[in-house]
């Protein structure tokens, strides 16, 4: 027999459309509206948010009136899809996450609320943050963005697999000396290939190019925002030289590993000397259950072994310019990114380094990794993605993905490449 | 091949021994297909009991060692699993009732009840079937946005409810069949349109009604993109938006767990199935439509 | 839909009783017809006209769209990334739609009075009734290059480990084996209904011409089985136009070098994902318009293809 539907059923079905119907109406949490209502969002997977429990908690409980609705997106690609959109038809969250490749061109947008003159008040003011991760919330002289946290990647490396390659020096040692030189690093990425190990593992984004490049002393953008690596030596030889060893497949992108062997799991099976990676990885390693004294970090190589600026990932809060109630937006704002707040976001296992002062200890207090004072050095030396860049929608992206990923598989040269990213950025912005 | 003539029933013990053989092999086969169509659901139900250990140091090995349990609390706590199925089930049953009401409402118009600009009318709706509902995706969330639906479970249920030209276009074939003399006897009764539709031609045409309601419970139930790009806020989710949340850094190391997750998420669809399966594949089989 | 016999429309000789309320019955019609309509107009034909319009403008969402006449069409009909999208759908539709159609009729002949039919129904159904999102993040794992299928193929046929989704030229492949895996079960109820209309007497009288099973597969099941064929490639090409879901989970970022990213994908990339809401407008009325050729296409190869009795 088949499915029928009798009359009553019908009328049943009926009425349940009428009473659920209104069911529907009040379940809309529309944002921005209604006094006292905060939306906000970021992107992480479930693990990941976790580490906000704590916050929303604490917030909810001194701020008993304001009523606090978190919506989280798991990838990165996704969320910035969807809160671009959201804010083009007016339905963003009033408070939001933006990375450091988005943020400059939302801001330009005109959808952001100027916070620089209402922080006065706050439990925050401009000059807490480290200055060299603020210039891209800034937009003709007016802030829109502050750093929620940073996270520079640090070399993690696995001291069992340097040992099976037969690797003797301690990378944190030899860089503690000032004596970690690129030549040195590049031995030791052939050695662990020779071992059948993949020496290192990068993410194809931003920070990689440019950090290969400004550790070797290069340059990748002037002082007037121009794109100058293709013009400067330094540059093309270190892309070059790094090229290389994707190529032969010493290094790999993260981004390209197959699913299930990826860059965490080489980490934690052993089949991976280093990795670079921001401090999310004590969760990576910790979670997998291995001897968590078997992994340490060092910052990136150099030509003379000193230290050197690299690129710092971070990501960014700002307000809706529409939020319905700016004094609950800003509360908000302000207990996420003042040092309290970071505290309870990041202290434990945390998967970031502050962006604030005075909150420095809850990377140092729990002693791992050994060397985890290299995240603050790299940190307070690093610069964040260059505003032209990021000035532009998905440009970031676009050389990562379109140009140096090429690069990195042997299709093209470096000084091509870099030829080609100049290019790109010019027609890009102007 | 065999020797059926219609005059000899009593079968040759040689045909017949065959004749069993053949089917002992077409079972066979048929069994052995059928094994590999479920083989990944028993290979997701076996790795949700597997731990991280195992996954990353033997992760071929077919069964759990040790087995754990833990992976169906985990993937049930990191998300409101419980909210999404109250979720989905309450849009899935109203998208159903609602549609089964419009399009049969709108089937008997235009099937039986003669107005200027029906056929017209009629024609646009044939024509708007042809159209993918992925053409108008960005303006249909514009509208949304005006609205103010965007994050609410009314931009699923209502225009779901209220667009089904398929669902009009078969109710229609249903309703010509019905015998246009059962309508007059009621008319003469006095029956007022209302309840000649209510009273005459529903209980006619549910068998056939049966088919739509499954299939459009099938859509409703596993609509992804519609809830991907409206919905905002994890405790309105659905159950396959809440799902795809468990794609990406989860995926990489612990897929016990992301399989755990799609196990709740799959099983109790399973279970539904196997209850009402013989009325649910008779209902589709009946009203001979695949239309997805 | 074979099974709704459609009866001849009765004589035209109106009984009296209709008369009388006749002109309060063209308001029931259109009241009947109302909530469909309504919606139709709203939710389909407004943002139809919208779509239209967006396409020959430029607008990333914020401000006002600016007109720019056929810029995003010549834009998206010289893209490299649209003819890949276009092509990648077209191969799903054309490898997916005759294996498929083809190994649930084979199926469903073989079911056809067979005894636990269904037991075996349930093992082809399963997949239909899960969700794609599930589907997904199960192939997604069974599919790794270290994952247990690529291991038992390296086992048995002694060939190295596959990395089926992230080889650009089986990734699509992974997709459509996935996608006629996951709507076999309900192609295969289709046709087992269509064989039960089939009377035994055809099926014996070919039996004792002396065609062999293969000769009456080919020779008198297809051709009876083709109106039934015939509607089913119709749903399931315009169906497979539009996939989406599948390759959003199964894939990241539309697959190696996009060898994944069907036309759907790519409407939701420009639009949702870059916020190009002109360009993403422009493909879809490309989509639409590919929509009505193919089944024009298909309508044209009815005539010539399909045997309808008596």
């Amino acid at each position: 027999m088949a499915i029928t539907i009798s009359r009553r059923q019908f009328g049943f079905f009926a009425g349940a459309a009428v009473a659920a119907s209104s069911l529907a109406a009040c379940s809309g949490s529309g944002s921005g509206s209604g006094k006292g209502k905060v939306v906000w969002s970021t992107w992480g997977s479930p693990e990941d948010l976790k580490s906000f429990d704590t916050f929303q908690e604490a917030f909810k409980k001194s701020n008993p009136d304001i009523d606090l609705v978190f919506q989280p997106t798991p990838s990165y690609s996704e969320y910035h899809s969807k809160l671009l959109t959201q804010l083009s038809s007016g339905t963003a969250p009033d408070v939001f996450y933006i990375g450091d490749d988005r943020v400059a061109s939302v801001i330009r947008n005109n959808v952001l609320m100027p916070i620089g003159d209402k922080l006065s008040g706050t439990s925050i003011s401009e000059g807490d943050f480290a200055a060299n991760v603020l210039d891209i919330g800034r937009w003709e002289g007016k802030l829109y963005a502050l750093p929620n946290d940073v996270n520079p990647d640090t070399l993690w490396y696995d001291k069992e697999a340097l040992k099976a390659a037969g690797i003797t020096d301690d990378p944190a040692q030899l860089a503690a000396d000032d004596k970690w030189t690129t030549e040195v690093f590049f031995e030791m990425t052939a050695k662990l290939k020779a071992a059948g190990l993949t020496g290192a593992v990068y993410w194809n984004y931003w920070a990689t190019h440019d950090g290969f490049m400004t550790a070797q002393g290069g340059k990748v953008y002037d002082d007037q925002g121009k794109y100058v690596a293709h013009q400067d030596q330094a540059s093309v030889t270190a892309m070059e030289e790094y090229a290389q060893r994707f190529q032969s497949g010493e290094m790999k992108l993260a981004d390209l590993l197959p699913e299930g062997a990826g860059s965490d799991t080489l980490l934690v099976t052993h089949k991976l000397g280093f990795l670079a990676a921001g401090r999310y990885t004590i969760g990576s390693i910790r979670g997998a259950g291995v001897d968590e004294a078997l992994y340490d970090i060092v910052r990136w190589p150099s030509i003379d072994g000193t230290a050197k600026p690299t690129g710092v990932a971070a990501s960014y809060l700002a307000v809706n310019a529409k939020t319905a109630d700016t004094d609950a937006a800003l509360k908000f704002f302000s207990s996420f990114l003042d040092a309290d707040g970071q505290k309870l976001r990041l202290s434990g296992a945390g998967n970031a380094v502050p962006s604030i002062k005075g909150a420095d200890d809850i990377v140092l207090s729990e002693n791992y990794p050994a060397h985890a004072q290299t995240m603050l050095d790299m940190r307070d030396i690093g610069y964040s993605n260059f505003a032209t860049e990021a000035a532009v929608p998905d440009l970031s992206n676009q050389i990562s993905v379109e140009l140096m990923q090429p690069l990195y598989e042997g299709k093209s040269d470096a000084k091509t490449t870099l030829e080609a990213v100049a290019k790109l950025v010019e027609e890009k912005t102007a | 091949m065999t020797t059926t003539t219609v005059d000899s029933p009593p079968k040759t013990t040689k045909t017949s021994g065959r004749k069993i053989l053949g089917i002992g092999a077409k079972h066979l086969v048929i069994l052995v297909a059928g094994l590999i169509m479920v083989a990944p659901f028993i290979w997701m139900l076996l790795t949700s009991f597997k731990g991280l250990p195992q996954l990353l140091q033997d992760p071929l090995s077919l069964l759990p060692k040790p087995w754990v349990f833990t992976n169906f609390a985990d993937a049930w706590n990191a998300l409101p699993f419980a909210r999404a199925y109250f979720n989905s089930i309450y849009i899935t049953v109203l998208i159903v009732a609602g549609t089964l009401l419009t399009t049969t409402m709108a089937a008997y118009g235009f099937a039986r009840i003669p107005f200027k600009g029906s056929r017209a009318l009629f024609v646009v709706f044939l024509a708007m079937q042809m159209v993918p509902k992925q053409v108008t995706l960005v303006p249909f969330y514009f509208l949304m946005a005006k609205i103010g639906w965007i994050d609410s479970h009314l931009a699923l249920i209502v225009p779901a409810v209220m667009v089904n030209p398929f669902g009009v276009f078969l109710a229609r074939q249903f309703i010509m069949s019905v015998p246009i003399e059962l309508e007059e006897a009621a008319m003469i009764d006095g029956a007022s349109r209302w309840r000649i539709y209510w009273q005459v031609i529903l209980p006619t045409i549910r068998p056939g009604m049966g088919a739509l309601a499954i299939i459009t419970a099938l859509d409703a139930w596993n609509s992804f993109l519609l809830p991907l790009i409206l919905l905002n806020s994890t405790d309105l989710f659905t159950v396959p938006l809440l799902l795809s949340q468990f794609q990406g850094q989860y995926g990489g190391m612990n897929y016990g767990l992301v399989m755990a997750a799609t196990a709740v998420s799959v099983v109790p669809m399973l279970i539904a199935f196997l209850v009402g399966q013989r009325q649910i594949i008779n209902s589709l089989a009946t009203s001979g439509l695949g239309g997805r | 839909m074979s099974a709704a016999a459609i009866r001849p429309a009765p004589p035209t000789a109106a009984p009296p009783a209709r008369k009388s309320w006749r002109a309060g019955d063209r308001r029931w019609g259109m009241l009947f017809v109302a909530p469909q309509a309504i919606g139709m107009l709203l939710f389909t034909l407004i943002p139809f006209v919208f779509a239209f319009v967006l396409a020959f403008t430029e607008w990333n969402g914020f401000g006002l769209p600016r007109y720019i006449g056929f810029d995003n069409f010549r834009d998206q009909l010289t893209s490299p990334l649209l003819g890949r999208s276009i092509i990648n759908t077209l191969i799903i539709a054309v490898i997916t739609v005759p294996i498929g159609l083809f190994l649930a009729i084979l199926v469903a002949t073989a079911l056809n009075k067979i005894k636990g039919r269904p037991f075996y129904m349930v093992l082809f159904f399963t997949p239909v009734v899960t969700s794609t999102v599930a589907i997904a993040l199960i192939w997604q794992q069974i599919l790794r290059p270290d994952g247990v299928l690529s291991d038992f193929m390296s086992r048995t046929l002694g060939i190295p480990q596959i990395d089926w989704l992230g080889d650009p030229r089986l990734a699509l492949l992974a997709v459509c084996a996935v996608t006629i895996w996951s709507s076999m079960g309900l192609n295969i109820v289709i046709f087992m209904a269509g064989l039960q209309n089939v009377s035994p007497s055809v099926l014996e009288a070919a039996a004792i011409d002396g065609a062999g099973p293969v000769s009456r597969f080919f020779k008198v099941i297809l051709p009876l089985l083709s109106p039934i064929i015939f509607y089913q490639s119709v749903v399931a090409f315009i169906s497979s136009l539009q996939t989406f879901d599948l390759v959003f989970i199964l894939v990241k970022n539309a697959g190696p070098d996009n060898a994944t990213r069907t036309i759907v994908y790519h409407i939701y990339d420009l639009g949702f994902a870059k916020s190009q809401f002109g360009i993403s407008s422009a493909a879809s009325i490309i989509l639409l318009l590919l929509t009505l050729l193919i089944t024009a296409l298909q309508f044209a190869a009815q005539k010539r293809f399909v045997h309808y009795e008596g």
